[in-house]
């Protein structure tokens, strides 16, 4: 037979269900955070690692002149390759619509199934492309609206139209590795052929390569091997007569959205101390109310026998029971919400998921979470409430106590124009300072937090706002080859609907080290001298001025790279194989590391560079009206497009000005999703916190409900002072939480930016979330004290006043 | 009723059969014993004297009635004999225990082994039932083994005549029926000296009548028993009454049976 103490346990976990369930509850949601958190961390980055490892990427991509499969055998040989593998790239049109067309990289290899780097994992279909038929990774797919079977129209680069068939599924783990940070994100959509399929589509020389892909021997873990590898493979191209235009360079388990999933993990672990910490203060909020409750059966116990340790070891055997119980809810719970949020993100973040699993460490650090906080919480209570003299406990006096309380109620007495109810409501609500305290804290911060969520969202909204302050223009039209602005202006000069047209040139380059060997590759872009459609934020220096010759700024990533690099140094550079040398007049904030290296120069001068006087590849299109939607830079990309095709140009792509904030943002959609949760985390526990106090604070006064009943107080009146004093601290709660949502913000914001963007941004404030968390905790105070009110109101004179 | 509990005593048998042996016949060394007991509140008003310099010696098989008006200081008297209050100066002595001078722990545990305490408003533990009730101070104290303390706790609970209600909680039963519970949970690790504070404050005159029967038989039985009470009737029917007011015992009276004796 189980002895009385522990009969006692159990009958206090099952006596009060629903004061069980709330403990459970509070200890539960802090568990499942931190579990939700921990796991999808720890599986992250081990899966994505282990995944992107497990393809053998590429270490070393070169893109050069024609090479024939002789040539990739012979850097085969070269010492430190371990295998190396030749590819043909070539961007052409998709039909996404009928009047809407998209970019698709296509890429040919010898045999995608026995590759033995950068290998394609099979989601659907084939990996053997025959002729006429492609391959499409899956994270661009929804963009196409196309099913395995489907025929997909492209446009040849003589301007044909092709149907070609999807007949494979696949997932490209290397997708943006080789074009800079947030490759992944911005890059097309990726397509698979065979060589036949290429010349099909009227690629000469289709056998044959531009891009060299490698691995190096070893681990592919150093750096500094890779690169040397990397400039001895370049060498060897160049002594057979092979250009090489650009060289990058990836360790194994460098997978491309690391830093992505970098910043996420920051800005998860912020927010998740930030919801255990809470949950820490729910905990002993709720266990410090529960004991208030019990201190007369403290002092039943000390008076039959009970020595202080065995009225502590009893209630710290409850509160085990209560981890215990919150354990086995919250621990299936994560794992099933974890792996749910992944199947999310392992299309978001480009991983292949490496199964389902439990995660034993996450298991076992909430197990210890379950055991451990809820008894530090505790334990000063427990401490406390088995301190009590017998006397103090069955009389529920505290000694000394009685002139505090007197003090503090005289304070609100002085309101002589407040009705009594509304009196009574102030008083109670400041009359458990404790537990007022605890609760406050828990809502405030609960609050911070949600409204700190909205705060950083709108905060990058603006950051990609500030990008695409560099692209202004309500349409960008990119041009199959390079052609005389002036012809395209007076082309494009019937069109009301135009008023302003920019030719912008760009051309890669890459940055020329001391030693004349190439490094990384830099995306020069070039607006007309003068351009209105560049409002640049600058770091250093100033921006271009019209007639300014070799002049460039640099975007904030050659800063963090090279901190040497000053205004008015010389940076030299390859552009299409010709040294030049450039004086930095300027340093521009861009996206960070996720955009990799960008420069601007003015057109005037890059297209003599290059030898392209006068012409331009890409248009910059401004609208007579301001303010189209997207959908109305769309039509009027169709009417622009029509127009100039109708005329002989060929045109690559035409994208509408804000479809490339869209772009933008989409790197930003997992934390915004992640942002999103934690607040509805942050708002459940501090809901949890006030539902509790609310029903312990009724629970408490049920005696004192009964007398004012009994003295002609209707139940309308009995509701709506426990509701008032609900909704007092959801009121002062939010004004608190809104004060402390400003540090709390620009926290988070500043960590989630240095993370992605290597710089800290300008905090922007929104009215949003404050305005959200006010609506929220006003229904939630009310609510959570309607419920206990009603209870109250709704027991019998008789049945209260005997309420033990 | 309740001539088995004396007899039912396990562990101090040989103890009880002498008491039952010796019936009432009071001892000439105090049990208790309280010299110059002071107690005095502090409060927003100032300090309140709830008992001056009070002396008291309390013999082993006395029923002592304890009377007085509301706030003369009946409660906080025996609060100072059990130990659940401390006092402000002066000594109290139980069965040779300076209870002036020990911890709450020790106390408590000699509480538990000491002193049976019944309450006016009952105060059982309202999540266990009536046997786990009576088996808890058992428990807390450690007196009996597991078997030999339910069989102890099961025959405490048919003395009171409330076996057949053994697994219910608190709240299905009548207040005297609780009170009957109460009595004998006091009575779980066969405590010598038994205090009740107003015993029957809550209760009608026949149930009154019923819980006084009992106490009258555990003084037949040997035990001590300390009650305050408001009722004239029941004070007068103890072997001996002390009426307090204002803070001092005021007239220390033999009872009719003691007076007949």
């Amino acid at each position: 037979m189980m002895r009385p103490r522990w009969q006692k346990v159990l009958a206090d976990l099952r006596g009060n269900r629903g004061r069980t369930a709330l403990v459970i509850a509070s200890i539960a949601v802090g568990l499942f955070a931190f579990g939700v958190i921990a796991t999808l961390y720890l599986v992250i980055r081990q899966d994505m690692r282990g995944g992107y490892a497990a393809i053998q990427p590429a270490n070393i991509r070169l893109r050069t002149s024609l090479i024939d499969e002789d040539m990739v055998s012979s850097i085969r040989k070269v010492a430190g390759v371990k295998d190396a593998q030749g590819a043909r790239l070539l961007n052409l049109r998709l039909q996404k619509a009928p009047e809407e067309w998209i970019t698709i990289e296509l890429n040919s290899q010898k045999d995608f199934e026995n590759s033995n780097i950068s290998k394609l994992s099979l989601e659907e279909g084939t990996l053997n492309p025959s002729k006429r038929q492609i391959l499409i990774d899956r994270y661009k797919l929804p963009d196409i609206n196309a099913e395995i079977g489907d025929l997909v129209a492209v446009e040849t680069p003589a301007g044909q139209i092709r149907q070609i068939e999807l007949v494979g599924i696949v997932s490209d783990l290397t997708n943006g590795a080789f074009s800079g940070g947030g490759g992944f994100f911005l890059s097309p959509v990726q397509g698979y052929v065979d060589a036949d399929t290429l010349e099909w589509l009227g690629l000469p020389l289709p056998d044959w390569y531009d891009t060299l892909y490698l691995t190096v021997e070893g681990d592919g873990m150093d750096q500094s091997q890779i690169q040397a590898v990397a400039d001895r493979v370049r060498d060897e191209l160049e002594d057979r007569d092979v250009s090489v235009t650009s060289l990058a360079t990836r360790r194994t388990d460098d997978h491309p959205n690391s830093p992505y999933v970098n910043a996420i993990s920051s800005v998860l672990l912020l927010l998740g101390l930030f919801i255990v910490f809470l949950s820490t203060f729910l905990i002993t909020n709720t266990l410090q109310a529960l004991l208030q409750q019990q201190v007369e059966q403290i002092g039943i116990m000390k008076t039959i026998g009970a020595r202080r340790t065995q009225i502590t070891v009893i209630y710290m055997m409850l509160i085990l029971a209560f981890g215990v119980l919150a354990f086995l809810l919250a621990a299936p719970l994560t794992s099933w919400v974890s792996f749910q949020l992944m199947g999310f993100l392992v299309y978001q973040l480009n991983f292949n998921l490496l199964g389902f699993r439990i995660v034993p460490v996450v298991v076992i650090a909430q197990a210890l979470i379950a055991i451990i906080v809820p008894q530090i919480a505790a334990f000063i209570p427990i401490w406390r409430g088995s301190r009590l003299s017998v006397q103090e406990a069955l009389s529920g006096v505290r000694q000394g106590a009685t002139k505090a309380r007197q003090a503090s109620s005289r304070g609100i007495v002085r309101f002589k124009l407040l009705s009594r109810p509304l009196l009574i409501s102030l008083r109670n609500t400041f009359r458990s300072k404790g537990r007022m305290a605890l609760t406050l804290v828990t809502l405030s911060l609960g609050g911070a937090l949600f409204i700190s969520t909205f705060n950083v969202q709108r905060s990058m909204a603006n950051y990609i706002e500030q990008i695409s302050q560099y692209f202004i223009g309500d349409l960008n039209v990119t041009l199959a080859y390079p052609y005389r602005v002036e012809k395209i202006e007076e082309l494009l000069s019937p069109l009301d609907e135009v008023s302003h047209v920019e030719g912008w040139m760009t051309a890669r380059s890459e940055i020329l080290h001391q030693d004349s060997s190439t490094g990384d590759a830099v995306q020069l872009l070039a607006p007309p001298g003068g351009s209105q459609l560049v409002e640049p934020k600058l770091l250093a220096g100033r921006w271009l001025q019209p007639g300014d010759q070799n002049a460039i700024v640099l975007n904030e990533l050659f800063r963090s790279t090279y901190p040497d690099l000053q205004v008015g140094d010389t940076l030299r550079l390859q552009v299409n194989g010709d040294e030049t040398d450039w004086v930095v007049v300027g340093f521009f904030q861009f996206a960070g590391q996720s955009a990799g290296y960008m420069a601007y120069t003015n057109a005037e001068y890059l297209s003599q560079l290059v030898g392209l006087p006068g012409q331009a590849v890409l248009f910059r299109l401004v609208a007579a009206r301001t303010d189209l939607t997207i959908s109305e830079q769309e039509a009027l990309g169709v009417k622009v497009q029509n127009l100039l095709e109708r005329r002989g140009i060929q045109i690559n792509e035409v994208e509408a000005g804000l479809s490339v904030s869209q772009t933008a943002a989409d790197g930003f959609t997992i934390l915004t999703a992640f942002l999103l949760f934690m607040a509805i985390l942050a708002a459940i526990v501090g809901s949890i916190g006030l539902a509790g106090t609310m029903s312990i604070n009724v629970m408490e006064r049920t005696r004192e409900i009964g007398i004012m009943r009994a003295i002609g107080s209707s139940n309308g009146i009995l509701m709506l002072m426990v509701i008032i004093e609900g909704y007092l601290i959801g009121i002062i709660s939010w004004a608190l939480g809104s004060l402390l949502a400003f540090p709390i913000s620009n926290l988070m914001s500043n960590s989630i930016s240095l993370a992605l963007f290597e710089a800290s941004t300008s905090i922007t404030y929104t009215p949003t979330g404050f305005l959200i968390w006010f609506v929220v905790v006003s229904l939630l105070s009310i609510g959570a004290s309607v419920l206990p009110a009603r209870k109250a109101a709704n027991l019998t004179i008789r049945e209260v006043l005997a309420y033990e | 009723m309740l001539n088995n509990f004396v007899k039912s005593n396990g562990r101090s048998g040989g103890r009880s059969r002498e008491r039952s042996e010796q019936e009432t016949k009071i001892s000439e060394q105090s049990q208790i014993r309280l010299t110059n007991l002071v107690k005095t509140y502090k409060s927003a008003a100032g300090e309140l004297p709830a008992l001056n310099g009070v002396d008291l010696e309390i013999y082993p098989g006395e029923f002592v009635a304890i009377t007085g008006k509301s706030g003369a200081g009946k409660t906080t008297l025996i609060n100072m004999i059990t130990g659940v209050d401390r006092l402000t100066s002066g000594e109290v002595w139980v069965d040779d225990m300076p209870l002036h001078k020990m911890r709450e722990n020790q106390l408590a545990q000699w509480r538990g082994r000491t002193m049976g305490i019944i309450y006016q408003s009952f105060h059982l533990m309202p999540s266990l039932s009536l046997l786990d009730n009576i088996l808890l101070p058992i428990d807390l104290c450690g007196l009996y083994r597991n078997g030999e303390s339910t069989r102890r706790a099961m025959d405490l609970l048919t003395q009171v005549e409330l076996q057949d209600h053994a697994y219910k909680p608190p709240s299905a039963i009548s207040g005297g029926q609780q009170q009957r519970v109460a009595i004998a949970r006091a009575l779980a690790n066969d405590p010598p000296i038994i205090v009740a504070d107003e015993p029957t404050g809550r209760l009608d005159s026949v149930t009154a009548e019923s819980i006084f029967q009992i106490f009258l038989s555990l003084v037949e039985h040997g035990k001590t028993i300390l009650m305050v009470t408001h009722d004239s009737n029941l004070a007068y029917r103890a072997s001996r009454t002390l009426e307090i007011a204002d803070g001092e015992i005021t007239t220390s009276n033999l009872s009719y049976n003691e007076r007949l004796n």
